[in-house]
């Protein structure tokens, strides 16, 4: 069996990109701010955050269309920052596609291998793999404006990877496309990436979608980065409110931590009920301000107190979202906080007991939830 | 076309419109007049206005060929216009004009049979038209810079001043202007070869040719008003233009008293005389005020005021007794009898011809 | 089926514009143009006598013919003045092109919040009337004129350059006044062109240089053929210009037709030349648009 792929935890690994306290200032405003962060040779990188945050520039700095303020970005080791687009082993996939509308698939594909005079017979063999590649061959002769949005978003895919670059960046790449068609393009880019071990980097608002792509996320806030790991530790094991609330669904309990005993915290979030268990490895000083941070999932709901749970609170219910396969139920607690938690309707909606207003119980383990300092 | 600057005409039109508005809004009595501009004492029209209760609206052209345009293409408004003879005679066998009911014409005896009769070729027994102008096509001259250039006997009364290559290629330095009119032009080349000037023969036009091209490029222009001022300012020595135009040239350089002197000379060879008549269109909508438009026109007060005014000799023998003496007493307006002897006419081109006639102009402007 | 007779003369009404004001205007000189010169009222024969019934039409007919176009065609100076029009407006069309490109470039590549104001005063000249502006040239470009004195107070010349009456002042002329028609189409193709493509062109290893004949050329070229057809095909035909600027050596086709009809008359021949000229033009304006049509079906 192969070991996992993750270059990032091991220390010896040379980055393929090291951004170096990059700064990046229009005018006063500070879009991204003394940021630094390795880019692993066939990684699948997301870059994630709301939109203004500074994934955009930052992205721009690595294809060369802005020069970082302050600070460095190596590729293999190199500064990029002298070397302009055209000669950067970097190419880009832009959210418009950028496509030029008036040439055909074909030599769209071909625009980058001509510009480095790549002979004429191998520009033909290039192109005609990268086509098949991403399944544009019976399109070649098409125009743009003959596409389909999906079959435009593969055109220039295949433009940008058919010169082979060292790093290919995806700027909000399925971003026009619908849901399902979204879903699937998905997939077949991370087949591709699988295919050619390309190193992608991909920026994104769109949460899910850099889960389901990417080996590792930098959740971006503001100019800064506010957290970089894997799509699992970052949903199960976020640094702070403000990654836990961006990625997925969540409740955030605030309150003082009151003891620590048994690997973990005592958590008081309410007067009047017991306090809450938490396994963390943090080791907080009692009286120390914490939030719980829950995923609904983990939190289940019943009219009575489950008799083994760690943690139990009281509530009524106050909305249920029927999603179909899941329903989320919002529980106003005493102090009026709400608690999410989801059950999937194994049954059906209309024969399960809770329903608005009736009182429950919210329970979850010990283990469930995620202590945050900050 | 003498005296006075452009705008004048349209401030007689003015005038015209303003003072009588009212009168003639309340009877509707109007006369359309279509003249040449700058070719009327305005205080005529006022007159005539004042005495008959018509009103005139009076529009100026300045060539023979926009008015034949809107002659031949019919339906131009006016009442009364003053085309000159070759292009009237056109116009004529065209069905342009009326014939004049002379029982309206009481004064039609004041006419000067001698001016008749060199109109008849165009217009047999006035049956169509009156007389109203009549002039020269010669030579104007900087008096200075041509003897400065051609010596003490330069040629100046010689249709050799121009057409001799050996003259034109010298005062080409200080500048010939020629009309921009070939029915003028070619019967003065004719006349220089010993040429009949009213030749229709297309051979003997022809002719011409090697004359024409050969004075071409010492032109520095051909244009048919732009030589009044270029001579005035002294910036040209020589036209072959208009009389009227010439005098007024020398007028204006006398009035500016820039040391420049003009003077006309009618080639000893003979020049071509002309004749501006009025007629009325055949459909003008006003033919009874048209006829007694042209009656109080042929008045001998009003056509002696005219002529007075404009310093053009008329068709009116009535009225020579009362021209101002530097009028009747220029040979440049009114030549001697000897001179008037020596002056010709010319008749309109058939169609054909004429298509030839400009062909060959064009040539002579373009080297085309 | 339950179409409104109002909803009818709608759909007609555009080829009844057509039939009117141009079809009828066509034919009318297309027939002026078959007849004979005449002294008559109006200058040509053959009119139509319809009282004469059957007869009248035929002896309508039979009277015409094309003893114009022959004398066209015998003629050197009327294909002469179609070459050097053809000469003219070709090089003006090129100058224009060069300038207008550049300034319509400038203008897509301004602030956006510049450019209403500078797209306006690229038409600001049209709210004078284009005979004043022509004149207004007379005056610079005469001997003694604006451009001449400038020259010689800063000691450029020492000589006034004779540019008023030559091919140069109608170039200049043409250029001037037809300018704003060569911005505008070639400005709204470059203004909503995707600035990304420009990057994307810079991203797979263009130059500037090349990124602009590669994409922005290709791209703005529907404003460039709008352009030059906007300025080449009146140009061809411009009487006004030469007739003010240029000088007695300046030939060009629709002088020759404003002579023909004004100076000497010959409305049948002027109708000819009228005829042969609209010809002339429409042949590459079908070219253009048939060409237009295959590069839509043939991709």
């Amino acid at each position: 069996m192969t070991p996992p792929f993750a270059p990032w935890a091991d220390p010896d690994a040379k980055p393929l990109i090291e951004i170096r306290n990059v700064t990046k200032r229009f005018g006063a405003f500070e879009a991204v701010r003394d940021l630094s962060l390795a880019i692993h040779e066939r990684e699948f990188f997301a870059i994630l955050g709301p939109s203004g945050c500074g994934k955009t520039t930052l992205m721009r700095m690595l294809a060369g269309f802005e020069t970082p303020s302050e600070g460095e970005i190596l590729l293999d080791g190199q500064d990029l920052s002298p070397i302009p687009p055209a000669k950067r082993p970097v190419n880009m996939m832009f959210q418009s596609y950028a496509l030029f509308p008036h040439l055909t698939v074909e030599k769209n594909i071909a625009f980058g291998l001509k510009r480095e005079g790549t002979p004429k017979a191998e520009i033909a063999e290039r192109v005609t793999d990268i086509m098949r590649l991403v399944q544009l061959t019976d399109f070649a002769r098409r125009k743009p404006d003959q596409l389909s949005g999906g079959q435009r978003q593969r055109v220039a895919l295949a433009r940008a990877l058919v010169k082979r670059p060292r790093l290919l960046l995806l700027d909000e790449p399925l971003g026009a496309l619908d849901k399902k068609l979204r879903q699937e393009t998905q997939f077949e880019l991370m087949g591709i990436q699988e295919t050619l071990g390309t190193t992608f980097v991909i920026v994104t608002h769109d949460q899910e979608e850099a889960m389901t792509v990417s080996s590792r996320i930098a959740v971006m806030r503001a100019g800064e980065l506010a957290q970089v790991a894997t799509p699992t530790d970052l949903y199960e094991r976020p640094d702070t409110r403000f990654v836990a609330d961006f990625i997925g669904e969540v409740t955030i309990l605030d309150g003082i931590v009151t003891a620590a005993s048994r690997g973990g915290v005592g958590l008081s979030v309410m007067e009047g009920a017991p306090d809450l268990r938490i396994i963390t490895p943090h080791t907080p000083p009692a009286g120390t301000q914490a939030w719980l941070a829950l995923r609904p999932e983990k939190v289940s709901i019943s009219r009575e107190r489950p008799a083994d749970a760690d943690n139990a609170l009281a509530g009524k219910v106050l909305d249920i979202a029927y999603l179909g396969n899941i329903s989320t139920y919002h529980v106003a607690l005493p102090d009026g906080s709400i608690i999410k938690a989801q059950e999937s309707n194994r049954q059906r909606a209309d024969r399960r007991g809770i329903t608005w207003e009736d009182p429950v119980w919210v329970a979850w383990e010990e283990d469930a939830g995620v202590l945050l300092l900050a | 076309m003498k005296f006075g600057s452009i705008p004048s005409g349209l401030a007689i039109a003015g005038l015209a419109l303003a003072g009588f508005a009212s009168a003639a809004l309340a009877e509707d009595k109007v006369v359309n007049v279509y003249n040449w501009s700058d070719y009327i004492d305005e205080s005529i029209l006022e007159d005539f206005e004042a005495e008959t209760g018509i009103k005139v609206r009076y529009d100026v052209f300045d060539s023979n060929e926009l008015l034949e345009t809107k002659m031949l293409a019919g339906g131009s408004g006016y009442d009364v216009v003053v085309p000159t003879g070759t292009f009237l005679s056109r116009q004529i066998e065209a069905g342009a004009f009326q014939k004049l009911d002379k029982s309206k014409l009481p004064h039609m005896g004041n006419m000067w049979d001698a001016i008749a009769a060199r109109t008849a070729p165009y217009d047999p027994d006035n049956a169509y038209s009156i007389n109203y102008m009549w002039g020269t096509t010669g030579i104007g001259y900087n008096v200075g810079k041509v003897k400065e250039v051609l010596g003490e006997d330069a040629p100046t009364d010689s249709l050799s001043l121009i057409f001799d290559p050996a003259n034109a290629e010298k005062l080409a330095e200080c500048g010939i202007h020629v009309l921009d009119a070939p029915t003028e032009i070619i019967p003065a080349a004719l006349k220089y070869l010993g040429e009949d000037p009213n030749s229709h023969d297309p051979d003997v036009i022809a002719k011409t040719e090697d004359v024409l091209m050969a004075l071409r490029p010492h032109v520095q222009k051909f244009h048919s008003s732009e030589y009044i001022n270029a001579l005035a300012n002294g910036d040209i020595c020589v036209a072959f233009g208009w009389s009227g135009d010439i005098l007024q040239a020398r007028d204006r350089a006398a009035e500016a008293d820039n040391g420049v002197e003009v003077a006309y000379a009618i080639p000893s060879e003979g020049a071509l005389m002309w004749f501006d008549q009025m007629a009325i269109p055949t459909d003008a909508p006003n033919p009874e005020y048209a006829h007694m438009f042209l009656d109080y026109i042929m008045r001998a007060y009003v056509m002696a005021k005219a002529s007075n005014y404009v310093y053009y000799a008329n068709g009116n023998k009535a009225s020579q007794g009362l021209l101002e003496a530097d009028v009747i007493g220029d040979p440049a307006i009114y030549p001697s009898a000897e001179t008037l002897e020596n002056l010709y006419s010319v008749t309109a081109y058939p169609p054909k011809v004429n298509r030839k006639v400009t062909r060959l102009w064009t040539k002579v402007k373009t080297g085309q | 089926m339950t179409r409104t007779l109002g909803s009818r003369i709608l759909v007609a009404l555009p080829y009844l514009w057509l039939l009117v004001l141009f079809l009828a205007p066509f034919l009318i000189v297309l027939k002026i143009s078959l007849s004979d010169l005449a002294v008559s009222r109006p200058p040509y024969t053959p009119h139509l006598d319809l009282t004469a019934g059957w007869a009248g039409i035929k002896a309508f007919f039979a009277a015409l013919d094309f003893e114009n176009y022959t004398f066209l065609a015998e003629d050197s100076l009327y294909i002469n003045a179609y070459l050097s029009s053809l000469k003219i407006a070709g090089i003006s069309t090129l100058i224009t092109l060069l300038i207008g490109y550049s300034i319509a470039y400038a203008l897509a590549r301004a602030p956006r919040r510049w450019r209403p104001t500078l797209v306006m005063l690229v038409i600001l000249p049209f709210w004078t009337s284009f005979l004043i502006r022509v004149y207004a040239w007379i005056g610079i470009l005469k001997t003694e004129g604006l451009l001449n004195q400038a020259l010689l107070s800063i000691g450029l010349i020492a000589e006034p350059l004779t540019i008023m009456n030559t091919n140069t002042a109608v170039y200049i002329g043409i250029v001037y006044s037809y300018l704003p028609f060569m911005i505008l189409p070639i400005y709204a193709t470059l203004e909503k062109m995707d600035e990304s493509l420009l990057e994307a062109a810079a991203d797979l290893g263009s130059s500037r240089l090349a990124a602009f004949f590669l994409v922005t050329l290709p791209l703005s070229m529907p404003g460039i053929v709008a352009g030059c057809f906007l300025v080449f095909i009146p140009a061809i035909g411009e009487f006004v210009i030469p007739d003010l600027l240029g000088g007695s050596n300046t030939l060009m086709i629709g002088k020759t037709l404003w002579v023909e009809f004004f100076n000497n008359r010959d409305w049948p021949l002027a109708s000819a030349v009228a005829i042969l000229l609209l010809l002339l033009l429409i042949v590459p304006i079908v070219l253009f648009q048939r060409q237009q049509m295959k590069q839509e079906i043939g991709t």
